[in-house]
C-alpha cells in the first residue's frame, strides 16, 4: 500500500518534471536582440509578436529562427520600415522564450495578442508547439506565419489566419524518393525494390511514412517490406534492426530527429548493416553526426532539406539572402532554420506592404494571394488554399560524400552533382 | 532459431543498462527509505562528466569511471550531510524528500542548461561503432562493456553487502535502525555513505550512457522512469531483484518486436503496463521486499 502511494507520488512529480524543459520561466522576459516595447507606445510602428523555443529541447534551433527573424527585422529596420499605404512604417518584434513547451507556447500568444496587443504573430518552431499556438492565433482572428511546423494536420483544421511556411513532410519522402525513382530507372537499383521503412511515432514520421506508402505504390516499383515506428529519444533500436537485416531490403528510409539518427546509425553500423540507399529523412548532412559517428559511417546517407545554402548559386532571392546573413555572422553559413525564420518574416512584411494597411483582415486575404519570388527551392512562395495555406515547395536532396561534403543532387534544376547509387561503400 | 539469439543477446545487453541505471535508486530506498528524485540529475551530471573529461583531455569513459564516481559519491555524501539529513525519517519525510529531491534536480538541469545549453553532446570513442560477432549476431563492443560493468557493480555490490562490516551494518540499518542506534552502529554515517553510493552508482549509469547515446540536460527524465520501473519490479531494496528485475523488463521491451504486426513503438508502454500488473498484484515487487539481499 505504501509502496503504491510512492510510486503515485513519484509519477506526478515526475510527469511534471517531464513537462518542465527548460530554466526560463514561463512569462519570460522579452529578448534581447529585439526591442520591446510597452503597449501604446509606438505610434507608426506594426508591432508583431513572436514566440521561440530560446531555452529547452528546441533551444539550438530555436536560437537560430531568432537569428532569421532578427536578421529580417535589422533589414526592415535599415530601410527605414515597410512601406504601408505609401508611407514607412517601422515594424518592432515583441519575442518571448516558449521554453519548448506546447502551454507556454499557447498562453504566450495568448498574452501577446491580449495584453500586448500585436497585430500579427510569427510562429515559433517544432510541429507538437506551432499545433497548439496555431488554434490560439485561429480563435483571436490574427495572421499567424509561421515556419516551423511542417505537419500536414496543423493544416487540415480549415484554418483561415494560419500560413506555413515549412512545405509537408510527405514532400520530403517524396523528394527522396524521387530521385531514387531516377537512380532506379537508370538501371542502378532493383527494379522492383523493397523498402525497410522506420518512422518515429510523430505526426513527422506518419507524414514521411505516407510519402514513402504513397510513392511505392503510385509507381509500383517498390514493396515495403518493413514498416515500423519507434518512440523518440530510443535507447535500443537493436532489435528493429534485426527486423530491418533478417528483411535484406534494397533500401533503408528512416525519419528521425538528430539524437535518434545518431543512435540508430551507430547502432546499424554496429550491427553490420548497408543499404544500397540510406537516409534518415531530414536528417544526415549534420556535422555533429559526422562528429559524433565517425565521417565514415555517414557516407552516403541522403538528406532531405527545406532549404540549403548551396541554392545561392543558383537562385536570386536565396544569394542575397546568404550574404547578408554571413555579412551580419562573421561569414557562417546559414542553415535552413535561419533562412525559413528569415523568409517567414519576410512574407509578413510583404503581405503587410501589399494589403497597404495593418488590418488584419487585409492582410490575411493578401497572405492567402500572396505569390512573390522566395529563397524557397522553387523560386516562389505562395500559401495554396488546396493545402490549408501551407507552402508545397520542392525538398532540395543531399547526399553525404567521403570528402565530408554533402552536394544538392535534387532536384535537377538546383542540383550541383548527381549523386551516387548504390553506396558504394557496401560492396566493401 | 538466429534470429531468437539475436533478441535474448539484444534484451541481455539492454538488461545490464537497465541494471546499471537502477541500482543506485534501489540502494537510496532500500536503506533510507526516500525516492531519490533527483538519480536524473546525477545521470545527466555524470554523462556530462564523462563527456567532457574526454572532449578536453582525452580521457576514455570507462577510465573516467573511476574518478567521476568517486566525485559523485561525495557530492551525494554532501548532499545528504546538507538536504536530505535535515528531513524527517519514515514515511513523515516521503513527500518532502520528493520535493527536495525534485527541487535538486531541476535546480541541476538549469545549471546544466546555462553552462552547455540545450545542445545534444555524444562522446565519441575509437570503438563507438566497434562490433564483435557472438553466436552469430555482430554485437556492440560498447554495449558489451556496459554490461560488464552491469555485472561487476552487481558483484562488487554483493559481496559489499554480504561480506563487509559496512555492508552488515547497512543491512541492519535497513532493517531496524533504532536497534542499530543501540548497538552502537552510526545510523546517520551509513545513511550518508549509502547515499553517496547510490549517487555515484547514478553517475556512473549516466557515463555509461553517454557513449550510448547523445544526451542534453534533459537526460535523465527517462532512464529515472525505466529505473523506478525495474526497481519497483524486483522490489524495492532487492539488489539482485533490481538486476534479475532489469531483465525481464529488457526481454518484455525486446522480445514483442518479432511478433508480426505488433507496432513497436508500443513496446516502451509495455514496461508500464507491467509495472502497474505488479503494483497491483504484488505490490512487494515480484521478489518481495527483502532487504538488500
Amino acid at each position: 500500500m505504501r509502496t503504491s502511494r510512492v510510486c503515485l507520488l513519484f509519477f506526478v512529480v515526475l510527469m511534471a518534471a517531464c513537462k518542465k524543459s527548460g530554466p526560463a520561466p514561463a512569462d519570460s522576459a522579452p529578448s534581447g536582440g529585439t526591442a520591446a516595447p510597452a503597449a501604446g507606445d509606438s505610434a507608426g510602428a506594426i508591432r508583431i509578436g513572436a514566440t521561440l523555443p530560446l531555452t529547452g529541447a528546441e533551444s539550438r534551433i530555436g536560437g537560430f529562427y531568432k537569428e532569421g527573424y532578427d536578421l529580417a527585422f535589422a533589414e526592415a529596420a535599415q530601410n527605414g520600415g515597410i512601406e504601408v499605404g505609401g508611407k514607412k512604417m517601422k515594424v518592432e518584434l515583441t519575442l518571448l522564450d516558449d521554453t519548448s513547451t506546447q502551454a507556454t507556447a499557447a498562453s504566450l500568444a495568448d498574452r501577446l495578442i491580449n495584453s500586448d496587443k500585436v497585430s500579427f504573430l510569427l510562429g515559433t518552431y517544432a510541429t507538437n508547439l506551432v499545433e497548439a499556438q496555431s488554434v490560439v492565433a485561429e480563435q483571436n482572428g490574427i495572421p499567424y506565419v509561421n515556419g516551423g511546423g511542417a505537419a500536414t494536420a496543423i493544416y487540415k483544421r480549415g484554418y483561415k489566419w494560419v500560413f506555413g511556411l515549412l512545405a509537408p513532410v510527405e514532400l520530403l519522402a517524396e523528394s527522396i524518393m524521387k530521385w531514387v525513382d531516377t537512380q532506379q530507372q537508370a538501371g542502378k537499383l532493383p527494379k522492383p525494390a523493397t523498402i525497410a521503412l522506420l518512422w518515429e511515432n510523430t505526426s513527422h514520421g506518419k507524414d514521411f511514412r505516407k510519402g514513402v506508402t504513397d510513392f511505392a505504390t503510385k509507381t509500383k516499383n517498390y514493396t515495403v517490406v518493413v514498416d515500423e515506428s519507434f518512440e523518440l529519444s530510443g535507447k535500443d533500436f537493436s532489435a528493429l534492426l534485426g527486423k530491418v537485416k533478417a528483411a535484406n531490403a534494397d533500401l533503408f528510409l528512416a525519419d528521425a530527429h538528430l539524437p535518434d539518427y545518431i543512435t540508430m546509425q551507430r547502432q546499424y553500423v554496429t550491427a553490420g548493416l548497408c543499404h544500397k540507399i540510406q537516409s534518415y529523412g531530414a536528417r544526415g548532412s549534420e556535422k555533429q553526426a559526422a562528429e559524433a559517428l565517425g565521417k565514415k559511417n555517414v557516407e552516403y546517407v541522403l538528406s532531405a532539406v527545406w532549404w540549403s545554402s548551396q541554392l545561392a548559386g543558383k537562385n536570386p532571392e536565396a544569394k542575397k539572402f546568404v550574404e547578408l546573413f554571413k555579412s551580419k555572422n562573421g561569414g557562417r553559413s546559414p542553415e535552413w532554420y535561419q533562412a525559413l525564420g528569415y523568409e517567414t518574416a519576410r512574407a509578413l512584411f510583404t503581405a503587410i506592404s501589399q494589403a497597404g494597411s495593418t488590418d488584419r483582415e487585409a492582410v490575411r486575404a493578401k497572405l492567402a494571394s500572396l505569390k512573390i519570388p522566395s529563397l524557397l527551392p522553387g523560386g516562389e512562395l505562395s500559401f495554396p488554399a488546396e493545402f490549408g495555406q501551407q507552402v508545397h515547395a520542392p525538398f532540395v536532396v543531399q547526399q553525404n560524400l567521403p570528402d565530408g561534403s554533402a552536394p544538392v543532387i535534387a532536384p535537377p534544376e538546383v542540383a550541383l552533382g548527381q549523386g551516387i547509387a548504390p553506396n558504394p561503400g557496401c560492396a566493401k | 532459431m538466429e534470429r531468437f539469439l539475436e533478441l535474448v543477446i539484444a534484451s541481455v545487453l539492454l538488461a545490464g543498462l537497465y541494471a546499471t541505471m537502477a541500482y543506485g535508486l534501489g540502494l537510496i530506498y532500500g536503506v533510507l527509505r526516500i525516492v531519490n528524485l533527483n538519480h536524473g540529475g546525477m545521470i545527466m551530471a555524470g554523462a556530462y562528466a564523462g563527456w567532457y573529461l574526454h572532449s578536453e583531455f582525452g580521457i576514455d569513459p570507462y577510465l573516467a569511471l573511476l574518478p567521476v564516481g568517486t566525485v559523485a559519491f561525495l557530492v551525494g555524501m554532501g548532499m545528504y550531510r546538507l538536504l536530505v539529513h535535515r528531513l524527517p525519517r519514515g514515511a513523515a519525510g516521503g513527500v518532502q524528500s520528493l520535493l527536495l529531491l525534485f527541487g535538486v534536480w531541476l535546480v541541476m538541469r538549469n545549471i546544466a542548461y546555462l553552462l552547455f545549453t540545450g545542445n545534444d553532446q555524444t562522446v565519441h570513442t575509437t570503438y563507438a561503432t566497434r562490433a564483435i560477432t557472438l553466436a552469430g549476431a555482430q554485437v556492440s563492443v560498447n554495449r558489451l562493456a556496459v554490461f560488464g560493468v552491469a555485472l561487476a557493480t552487481l558483484g562488487i555490490l554483493h559481496i559489499l553487502l554480504t561480506k563487509t562490516y559496512f555492508g552488515k551494518a547497512l543491512r541492519a540499518v535497513a532493517q531496524n535502525p533504532e536497534s542499530c542506534t543501540l548497538q552502537g552502529i552510526r545510523v546517520d554515517r551509513i545513511y550518508a555513505l549509502t547515499f553517496g553510493l547510490g549517487t555515484a552508482l547514478a553517475s556512473v549509469a549516466g557515463l555509461l550512457g553517454a557513449t550510448l547515446f547523445p544526451f542534453n540536460p534533459s537526460f535523465g527524465a527517462a532512464e529515472l522512469l525505466k529505473s523506478f520501473v525495474v526497481v519497483v519490479l524486483g522490489g524495492l531494496g532487492s539488489v539482485a531483484g533490481t538486476a534479475i528485475a532489469a531483465l525481464i523488463l529488457a526481454a518484455v521491451e525486446v522480445f514483442p518486436t518479432a511478433i508480426p504486426g505488433f507496432p513497436t513503438y508500443l513496446t516502451a508502454a509495455l514496461g508500464f503496463v507491467l509495472l502497474v500488473l505488479v503494483l497491483v498484484l504484488r505490490p512487494g515487487g515480484l521478489f518481495g521486499q527483502r532487504v538488500l539481499g
